[in-house]
This record gives C-alpha cells, structure tokens and sequence, in this order.
C-alpha cells in the first residue's frame, strides 16, 4: 500500500480522489448501469477541468 | 435489460427488506462502523462493495500518504472539523495508528495531501450513511 500511494504525486492524488468520489457519487444519485457510467465519466472529466482551470487561474500569484 | 434487470433487483430488494426507523438508525451505525455495512444489511449488495473499497481506498490511500489524522482534543475551529471529518472514516479513524504505523508526515506536500484525502473518505462516508439511513427507514433512495 505505501508502495502505491507513498510516492503519489499531486496529479496522481487528484486521479485517484476523482475517479473515487465520482463513482460514490454515480452510485448515490442514479440508477442502472449506463446512467452510473455516464455520470462517472461526466464528474470525473469536470473534478479534472475544474481543478486544472482553478490551478491555472492561480498560476500567476505564485510568480 | 440491464436497467429492467437493476430495478427487479431493487424490488426484491426492498421485498426482502422492510424498512423502519429502527432498520434505519442500524444501518446508519452499520455503516459508519465499517463503510457499505449498512447497505450489506439492506441487502444492497453492488452498493455496499463499491462504498466499502472507494470510501475504504481513500482513507487507506490518506494513511499511506502519512497523512495526518486530527483527535478529539483539538483546541482551533479547523483541527475539529477536521475530526469531524475524520470520524466519518469509522472503522479506518479507529484503526488509523495501526494501519500507519510510520506516523503521520505533514511537513512534505503528500502528507498534507493524505490529510485531506483521509478527511475526503469521511465526508464521504457520512453521505453513505445519510443514504442507509433513508433506504433502511423505507425512503426512496436510488
């Protein structure tokens, strides 16, 4: 466990929380398979631009 | 057939299971205790075992971070949301010194990552437990 998850990166984190709370959520709000499936993907994908857009936004006070 | 298929299963389910407040308030402690037991107890088999590893690999992943994990004596604000967060984990904030055994590291970016990871695993677990609760008293969870 500490072999996988010691030497994660920030990115790696971010993967890994995304994908996790995205399918929890997919399984809280909907129902059937192909629902739960789109939803997960939708989630993901908008945990990812979010953070990238927000890590973006930051970008230049950190100059 | 696969939607027909999941919402036959979610009739016999709640056929199999009648639901009280009583029913409710077990499979909220259930699943706080360990996450998905309450949904286990309910019979909602795909639920309990997806809770269980993504709610169980994010509090294992925050510990393996060394991530830190806050107490019950905290003295600001923010130390005892962050307890509150984490009690969420159930089982996995009682286990969390046995399963870290190296301690917690925050001075480096990924324990400070593996805090919020383990507090993330806590608030989720709370929604879970929310959920049981409804499904256990007859609610219309999905």
């Amino acid at each position: 466990m500490n072999a996988l998850f010691g030497n994660l990166t920030h990115f790696g984190a971010l993967l890994f929380f995304a994908l996790v709370v995205s399918l929890t959520f997919a399984f809280l709000s909907k129902r059937g398979v192909a629902d739960r499936v789109k939803y997960t993907l939708w989630a993901f994908l908008a945990f990812l631009l979010v953070a990238i857009g927000i890590g973006w936004l930051m970008y230049p006070f950190s100059q | 057939m696969s939607k027909r298929a999941t919402s036959m299963d979610e009739t016999m389910n709640r056929e199999a299971v009648k639901g009280n407040k009583i029913m409710g308030i077990v499979a909220a402690l259930a699943g706080w205790v360990v996450p998905g037991l309450g949904h286990l107890v309910l019979r909602r088999w795909s639920k309990a075992a997806v809770y269980f590893l993504c709610v169980g690999g994010l509090a294992c992943a925050g510990l393996a971070m060394r991530g830190g994990v806050f107490s019950a004596g905290a003295q600001d604000l923010f130390d005892r949301l962050g307890f509150f967060a984490d009690l969420g984990a159930g089982a996995f904030y009682f286990l969390a010194h046995q399963i870290q055994t190296a301690g917690p590291d925050v001075a480096h970016a990924t324990g400070d990552y593996g805090t919020r990871l383990f507090a993330a695993a806590g608030m989720l677990n709370f929604l879970t437990v929310l959920e049981a609760f409804d499904i256990g008293r007859g609610g219309e969870a999905r």
